[in-house]
């Protein structure tokens, strides 16, 4: 009794799974085939006898089957997934790996492939090279074609021998209830197991073949040197914004002032002394800001004493309780030192700006083929990264080096973030 | 005073060397590099010296060291530090010996020739001369917050002149009030944050530093 009901129910639940597929391998298709079906009974130019009129099923068929072949793809995954435990990788790329567009002085804005007029025009056209160049998406429109010529007629089997048997015994003749007995045990018979082909059909075809993990690879060095084009033409521009807007103009009005003072200086001398501490403190005011900006583009301690240093002077200039742990004397290569430098600096602005009360305990460590970095604080944790955020930021910039971030931030705290920078240190 | 003055860029040597001669000091020995600078400080052993943070051959912080050695080597040895930022971990470092004579200034603090070769004074004598942007962020510490929180706006302020290395004549001439008074004030603060009064500037200073670092962490 058991054993029957166990054979009823693996029987019932792989013809509905069996016809789920054979209608995902087929759908494209029959949808494609309703407009032509019904111009050829309306009697229409349409009809199978001409094939020029084949075209007009193609002109469904094939945007049908692009627009599609996405989501039928990561359904077929998913039932992969949830019908027989078995995890296809999907390979799709991420649109958070691309940079994000940078406004140019120009005034075009550059995505790190093309110049566009706005924003928007940057975006759009990132997406549809992501959309339109991703092997991933390709793969899926192969599967439509496979899965059409092999799921389809496979799965299709137990229903369509269930509809035969059904209508071989509503007619009623001997040879065709006979017949419509062995179109029941066919039916029966294919039902729990036409569905598992999903999954090592969905393997060979929807998988990430092997060389593709090489090729992705250079791909994304590919989008990490778009990015860092992106980041460095950002960089540059505020740069050249600050160095224009503070330095440069105090300057000339230094200058107005030296030219004025130096007019007045025989007629007017106290206007002309006044004149020319008016000069003297511009000069103050912009070598301040030129001290920020340096700050900000490389800090000088960092040339000076290199990172160890230089983050324990971050920890003395840090409003927050900051406990440093590290090695006395660990150089590493200029730019990795600044991007982790930075990145410290970073994760310790976001604990000052959401738990500025919180402890913080900056770990560096070498081991020997890679530097670790772990800035835990004990806030209320809840930190996420962002795309386009201050840590997603991080993230690319040690992406440059392979160097990654991990974020570990429960509710309650506390927040550990790891920085990992692989090299070997001088 | 004979001084020594070690900067790498001539145009700010030269201009040093001049404004030190303008006010009757003797330049006896100049410098370029970090090793120069070293054997400058031993070999003429200057009432003070002016010293440049970065200089060549490797361009990081070779006048730094160079002075730190010779600090070493000659205990007390007056150092006036200058540089393009200034650093809480270099001011840290040049005032660990606790042997006094130490500045360590912005290099835009020339510009006031005035206050600068007053500071170099303070040095030579054995005080100190810190940048006021230092002794902001010393005094900005998070730990040391809530007990400097005990003293009101206006000692704080005399605290901070105190961390320059300023003497209380010097911190009443900055502030308009008179000595008396700021004696009044320094009393009640150091009884507030009990440390031991001192009437020696420079004891006073590292007094308050000392302070400072405790109560780190």
């Amino acid at each position: 009794m058991r054993h029957t009901d166990a054979w009823l129910r693996s029987t019932g639940r792989g013809l509905v799974r069996s016809t789920v597929l054979a209608a995902l391998a087929w759908g494209v298709l029959a949808v494609s085939l309703v407009p032509a079906s019904v111009a050829a009974v309306s009697g229409s130019p349409w009809s199978w006898a001409n094939p020029w009129s084949w075209i007009g099923l193609l002109l469904f068929l094939i945007p049908l089957a692009l627009v599609l072949a996405r989501p039928i793809g990561m359904l077929s995954r998913r039932l992969a997934a949830r019908w027989l435990g078995v995890t296809i990788e999907d390979g799709y790329r991420r649109p958070e790996d691309a940079p994000q567009p940078v406004l140019l002085s120009t005034g075009y804005w550059w995505n790190g492939h093309s110049y566009e007029r706005s924003r928007r025009d940057a975006e759009l056209d990132q997406q549809w090279r992501r959309r339109i160049g991703d092997p991933a998406y390709w793969r899926d429109v192969r599967w439509l074609l496979v899965a059409a010529v092999t799921l389809g007629p496979l799965c299709a089997v137990p229903a369509a021998a269930l509809v035969g048997a059904v209508a071989a015994f509503t007619r009623g003749t001997p040879v065709a209830v006979l017949g419509g007995v062995l179109l029941t045990a066919v039916s029966a018979a294919s039902a729990p197991s036409a569905w598992r082909l999903l999954g090592p059909l969905g393997q060979r075809w929807l998988r990430l073949p092997a060389g593709a993990a090489a090729a992705e690879r250079v791909r994304e060095l590919e989008l990490e040197r778009a990015e860092m084009s992106t980041t460095q033409a950002a960089e540059l521009r505020r740069i050249e914004r600050d160095l224009h807007d503070g330095a440069q103009a105090r300057l000339v009005a230094v200058g107005l002032s030296l030219a004025a003072a130096e007019r007045l200086l025989e007629a007017d001398p106290v206007k002309a002394r006044a004149l020319l501490q008016e000069a003297r403190r511009g000069t103050s005011s912009s070598l301040a800001e030129l001290r920020e900006l340096v700050r900000g583009v490389h800090p000088p301690v960092l040339v000076e004493r290199g990172v160890v240093e230089a983050v324990r002077a971050l920890a003395l200039d840090s409003p927050l309780d900051v406990r440093v742990e590290a090695p006395d004397r660990l150089r590493l290569d200029g730019p990795v030192e600044a991007a982790l430098y930075f990145g410290v600096a970073e994760l310790l602005a976001n604990v000052a700006k959401h738990a500025p009360a919180a402890r913080v305990q900056v770990r560096i460590r070498d081991r020997g083929t890679e530097v670790e970095v772990d800035v835990e604080d004990d806030g209320p944790g809840g930190a996420r990264v962002v795309p386009g955020g201050g840590l997603d930021g991080i993230r690319r910039r040690l992406g440059a080096f392979d160097g990654s971030l991990a974020v570990s931030s429960p509710l309650g705290g506390p927040t550990t973030s790891r920085m990992v920078v692989p090299c070997a240190s001088s | 005073m004979r001084v020594v003055v070690a900067e790498d860029l001539y145009l700010l040597r030269d201009g040093i060397v001049r404004l030190l001669e303008a006010y009757d000091h003797e330049v006896v020995a100049t410098a370029a590099t970090g090793p120069e600078t070293f054997e400058a400080l031993i070999g003429h052993r200057p009432d003070v010296a002016v010293v440049d943070v970065r200089m060549p051959p490797t361009n990081t912080d070779e006048g730094l060291t160079a002075a730190l050695r010779a600090r070493e080597q000659i205990a007390g040895l007056p150092v006036l530090v200058l540089s393009q930022h200034v650093e809480q971990l270099y001011a840290r470092e040049l005032l660990a010996d606790q042997a006094g004579g130490v500045g360590y200034l912005l290099k835009d603090s020339v510009f006031d020739a005035d206050q600068f070769i007053e500071a170099l004074e303070r040095v030579a004598g054995g005080g100190t001369a810190l940048d006021p942007a230092v002794v902001t962020r010393l005094l900005g510490r998070p730990a040391t917050a809530s007990r400097l929180a005990r003293l009101t706006g206006r000692e704080r302020s005399i605290l901070a002149l105190m961390a320059e290395g300023l003497s209380n004549a010097a911190i009443a001439g900055r502030l308009f009030l008179s000595e008396g008074t700021i004696s009044k004030y320094t009393t009640t603060m150091f009884d507030k944050l009990g440390l031991r009064d001192d009437d020696n500037a420079n004891r006073r200073v590292l007094a308050v530093l000392a302070y400072l670092d405790d109560t780190r962490g």
